[in-house]
């Protein structure tokens, strides 16, 4: 059963009540929040998030809205895992992005058991490509352009791998377009589903991508990955897809990674064992049409 | 007893009996997870299970987030150790006493549940008339302060038992450098030359920990005469562990310990530790050592302790907490003050915190 399958009413009950219990890839998440505003935001967004009924929740949000000392005439929502609050209070309208991040953050802070890459990471016929995050990348505003043109979402923030076999796992979730991506979207697939935008976050303005049924449906299908690309948007550059040598995709994968430290040798040689069985590049590209056909060359 | 039903149970079981662990239902492991977290006791029951091989058994998203407390535990004792020995390293040049305290000294003497224990920062101890030029040397190689604000400065400098928690500007662990085991605002004058005289050699290391009795005095003094008890239960789990390791391994073991607390006046807090200890994890301890030890509570004392002590102990229930347990929270928290401070100095401290409350600074506002 997906989130759009519940009627409103119940659902609405669900949030403000014993917590809507939603499947986030590996993980169970349950939502708490009396926020009408953010329940409509969900209740959209998520339609194809399954619900995870009855079943074990890693971790128990909270969005809440509060009064702030000083601003006791502008209500302001904030996020709560386990009765502890990572961040200062944000406007009412960012609820939705404050409840993103918090499960971004807890996520990060606390599972160890596989290694967290800060990596976008797509399946095309059945081996995962992984796009490790640096700056400039623009990693989500690429992973959407390909979802929508027949790869599947693991994930636009994490790459999961169980550092014993190497699987990755999906952890399909709304992927957070920020500022100028909003409209090069819009303009390269109309029929891309966004939620409303959300001015003056920590990060401008965003919108929020709800990725296709197909990856929520799939979202329990593990795969290997087969290539390692360090993506970087240029205006105006024709494409460039050049090898990286080993070491150096080690690096910068291991280093951008959210606990390769924590998972000492076993971090080690996890990373080790997935660059040799990769193939890594750089990739500079401007035009989404040249991008997706070298992408699909590669993984044919 | 109120902690022998609900949540309270549930997490007492676990850690009293963990065999009963492989009959807890999906909800039961998801309610133990989020208490055990609170009190961090996550990696002691990740250990716990894997000494039995349970960890296949039991529900697997429980055993991933057990794996996965382990793990980060494991991550900060090293953390914890190198700390240590990069602390010992720059001091060696000043030939004075180091003493590793609380959990990396609970690893170093060698106790068995040590291995699944979550760190989070370093406490050493050195003398107090070398303080001054301790810190002075440990700024010059790299350990820093944070900002404080000047009221918190003169609360750490003037009253209490450590000096601002320092960090290397490369590393993230914390340093406490404290220089005794009681605050001195407090009024017990404790002579912290005899911990530095009867202070031990780690076996197989160069880092000196307190004295058997020394170490367990140090854990009851600071849950019953430094903390404020709210979710300590951990602390009280270290008494208990240590209370059973250093008896079974040393023949004189509790007649030392009473001799050395009522030395130091310190019979009241190690009073509390047996008590409660037993009372929840039935510490074998002989009916000799209460009733040999000087300063305990009186009656009256003790049965409003009871009350209030284990409750407040174990974390509140995430999603109920219940008002009972948050009014005995605040009472134990007015105690904690009570017998740190005298009235002159506690009612303007108290004043001032409350102000922070309702109007925090800019910096502390997060």
């Amino acid at each position: 059963m997906t989130v759009g399958q519940v009627p409103f009413g119940k659902f609405i009950a669900l949030l403000s009540d014993s917590g809507l219990r939603v499947r986030v890839g590996p993980f169970n998440i349950r939502i708490n929040t009396k926020s009408v505003t953010l329940a409509n935001h969900i209740y959209r967004l998520y339609e194809s998030y399954k619900l995870a009924e009855d079943e074990f929740a890693e971790f128990h949000v909270q969005v809440i809205v509060v009064h702030p000392k000083r601003k006791i005439f502008s209500p302001h929502i904030r996020f709560f895992v386990d009765g502890h609050s990572p961040f200062p209070p944000f406007p009412q309208e960012q609820g939705l992005t404050a409840l993103e991040w918090g499960i971004n953050l807890v996520i990060a802070a606390r599972v160890s058991h596989l290694l967290l890459f800060h990596s976008a990471a797509v399946e095309r016929n059945g081996q995962v490509i992984l796009f490790p995050a640096w700056p400039g990348s623009g990693k989500t505003t690429l992973c959407t352009a390909l979802i929508y043109r027949g790869y599947r979402l693991f994930s636009d923030e994490f790459g999961l791998m169980d550092p014993d076999n190497g699987d990755f796992f999906p952890i399909p979730r709304l992927m957070p377009l920020k500022n100028e991506s909003i409209q090069v979207i819009r303009d390269y697939l109309p029929e891309a589903i966004l939620g409303h935008e959300i001015p003056k976050t920590l990060k401008g303005t965003i919108a929020h991508v709800r990725p296709p049924k197909e990856s929520f449906m799939r979202s329990e299908e593990t795969a290997k990955a087969k290539w390692i690309i360090f993506p970087k948007w240029v205006a105006g550059s024709s494409l460039s897809l050049e090898p990286l040598p080993d070491s150096e995709a080690f690096l910068l994968l291991a280093s951008n990674s959210f606990n390769y430290e924590v998972l000492g040798e076993v971090g080690f040689q996890a990373v080790t064992h997935l660059i040799r069985t990769c193939s890594c590049y750089k990739l500079v590209y401007s035009d989404f049409d040249d991008v997706i056909s070298a992408m699909n060359d590669l993984t044919d | 007893m109120v902690y022998t039903q609900g949540h309270y149970k549930l997490l007492l079981d676990a850690l009293t009996n963990p065999d009963c662990l492989i009959d807890y239902s999906i909800a039961d492991w998801e309610l133990l997870l989020r208490l055990a977290r609170k009190v961090k006791l996550l990696g002691r029951l990740a250990t716990e299970l894997n000494k039995r091989d349970f960890l296949k058994k039991i529900p697997v998203r429980a055993a991933n987030i057990l794996r996965s407390s382990l793990i980060q535990a494991k991550r900060m004792q090293q953390l914890t150790h190198w700390e240590l020995n990069r602390i010992t390293w720059a001091l060696q040049s000043m030939d004075i006493p180091v003493i590793a305290l609380k959990g990396v000294a609970y690893s170093l003497v060698g106790l068995p549940e040590s291995a699944g224990r979550t760190y989070v920062d370093l406490d050493i101890m050195v003398p107090k008339d070398v303080l001054v030029s301790v810190e002075l040397e440990l700024n010059q190689r790299g350990w820093v302060c944070q900002k404080l604000s000047a009221y918190d400065e003169h609360y750490y400098r003037v009253w209490s038992h450590e000096i601002p928690p320092l960090t290397h500007v490369e590393r993230e662990i914390e340093v406490d450098v404290h220089h005794t085991i009681t605050q001195p605002s407090s009024g017990i004058k404790v002579n912290s030359g005899l911990f530095f005289e009867a202070a031990v050699l780690a076996e197989g290391t160069s880092y000196k920990i307190l004295s058997s009795v020394d170490m367990v005095l140090h854990c009851a003094v600071n849950l019953f005469q430094n903390n404020e008890l709210a979710g300590d239960l951990r602390d009280l789990l270290d008494c208990h562990d240590l209370l059973v390791f250093f008896s079974e391994k040393e023949a004189c073991f509790w007649e030392n310990l009473i001799e050395r607390a009522n030395q130091f006046s310190l019979g009241r807090p190690l009073f509390y530790a047996l008590h409660f200890s037993v009372l929840m994890f039935k510490t074998p301890v002989p009916d000799i050592v209460a009733s040999n030890l000087n300063n305990k509570p009186s009656t009256i004392v003790l049965w409003v302790m009871s009350k209030l002590v284990p409750v407040a102990l174990f974390p509140l229930h995430p999603d109920n907490p219940s008002k009972r347990d948050r009014v005995a929270r605040t009472l134990l928290y007015l105690r904690s003050h009570w017998i740190r401070m005298p009235l002159y100095l506690l009612l303007p401290h108290l004043i001032y915190k409350s102000y922070l409350a309702v109007f925090p600074r800019k910096n502390s506002q997060s």
